[in-house]
């Protein structure tokens, strides 16, 4: 009972899947965390502040 | 002299606005927080079983008591080393710079004494297992050479046969009881004990069982099934499905190509150039043409564009 409330919502633990491309081997898990954190720089940059068309700047 | 336009310069004449960090960090930390604990829920985290030497022995026998050899003759990964644990050899060294021999033995380990003679020792005595420790706790150092010499001259054609290791030899004197004990220590799983607990009262040092392990080449084939050997730019995964430690990759790619692929001071050059690298990162500011990248690629002008662009209105 203890064990199946512990239990992940989705399992991890299978065997892993790895990208290779020539002497470059990556998991798809790392492959996927790279690209979001790609995704979110790229966010960052361009994502508007939140509040800056109606906040007055101060001189 | 004209001073660099990446020192020189001009003070900022355009609008300000209020900034509050407290908020800000507030809000990045219940971001964070809600993260982590969804995805803990949704995903948990890695659970792969511990190998312990007792797992070993049962499913690789033979493997168990060729790397117990090993460590008998002195042949094994541990045994040729160098520091931190003996002084058969130099080590790893950058160069001429002998860095492990100068840091000296700092963790000892005898692999005769430490993983067989000692483990054997504190089992419960049987008479044929004290009368080869008296045997070879008796003996003079030629004499264990040879007995050692002779069992593994003929251990091409060891073979593990209802619980028992065995090795066509007669001129090995105690070492056959001592190794054939020592695998049925282990498959009962007091090795694993044993190993630990020699370090004192607290058994939180797993030093001498995860060395044990290395020696051996189950360890190692079970790492390579999970990705995880340095040749496979371990160093960054995890088991199973989990995303591991990606902000390592630039550590593990030196491993990948020559000539660290291939040295055998490779984890010394490496960290030596992850050094180097650290230092030019610390250093930026300092470094013409290093300094002036940001200035050249002009991304501050796409996070200040509104500045940017009322400017060029």
């Amino acid at each position: 009972m203890a064990e199946s409330l512990l239990a992940a919502l989705v399992s991890l633990n299978g065997p892993g899947h790895y990208f290779h491309w020539h002497w470059i081997d990556i998991s798809y898990a790392n492959l996927t965390v790279i690209a979001l954190m790609v995704v979110t720089f790229v966010a960052a940059l361009f994502v508007p502040f939140p509040g800056r068309r109606h906040k007055k700047e101060t001189k | 002299m004209s001073e660099s336009p990446d020192v020189k310069v001009a003070p900022w004449t355009g609008p300000q606005r209020p900034y509050d960090i407290i908020k800000e960090g507030t809000i990045a930390f219940v971001v964070v927080a809600i993260l982590t604990i969804g995805l803990a829920l949704v995903f948990s985290s890695p659970d792969d079983p511990q190998v312990t030497v007792q797992q070993w022995s049962t499913k690789a026998p033979i493997d168990f008591a060729q790397t117990a050899l090993a460590e008998l003759n002195g042949t094994s990964g541990t045994a040729q080393y160098g520091a931190p644990y003996n002084t058969a050899s130099s080590g790893q060294q950058l160069g001429p710079f002998t860095l492990a021999k100068w840091l000296g033995a700092t963790i000892p380990v005898n692999t005769v004494r430490d993983f067989v003679v000692d483990p054997l020792t504190d089992q419960p005595a049987t008479p044929a297992l004290s009368s080869a420790l008296t045997q070879w706790k008796g003996a003079s150092a030629t004499q264990r050479t040879a007995w050692v010499d002779a069992y593994t001259k003929a251990s091409g054609k060891m073979t593990f046969t209802n619980g028992t290791v065995s090795v066509p030899t007669n001129a090995a004197g105690p070492v056959p009881v001592m190794i054939n004990t020592l695998e049925q220590m282990a498959r009962s799983g007091a090795l694993d004990q044993a190993l630990v607990t020699q370090s004192g009262f607290y058994t939180s040092n797993f030093t001498l069982p995860l060395l044990f392990l290395a020696d051996g080449s189950y360890l190692g084939d079970l790492a390579q099934q999970r990705h995880l050997l340095g040749t496979q730019w371990g160093m960054m995964n995890e088991t199973g499905n989990y995303p591991g430690q990606a902000w390592l990759w630039l550590y593990t790619f030196w491993y990948q190509v020559p000539p660290f692929s291939t040295s055998a001071n490779a984890d010394v050059q490496v960290w030596g150039i992850m050094m180097l690298l650290s230092l030019l990162l610390l250093l930026v500011p300092f470094i013409p043409g290093l300094r002036s990248i940001p200035r050249w690629t002009r991304v501050y002008r796409l996070i200040w564009r509104d500045h940017y662009r009322a400017q060029g209105a």
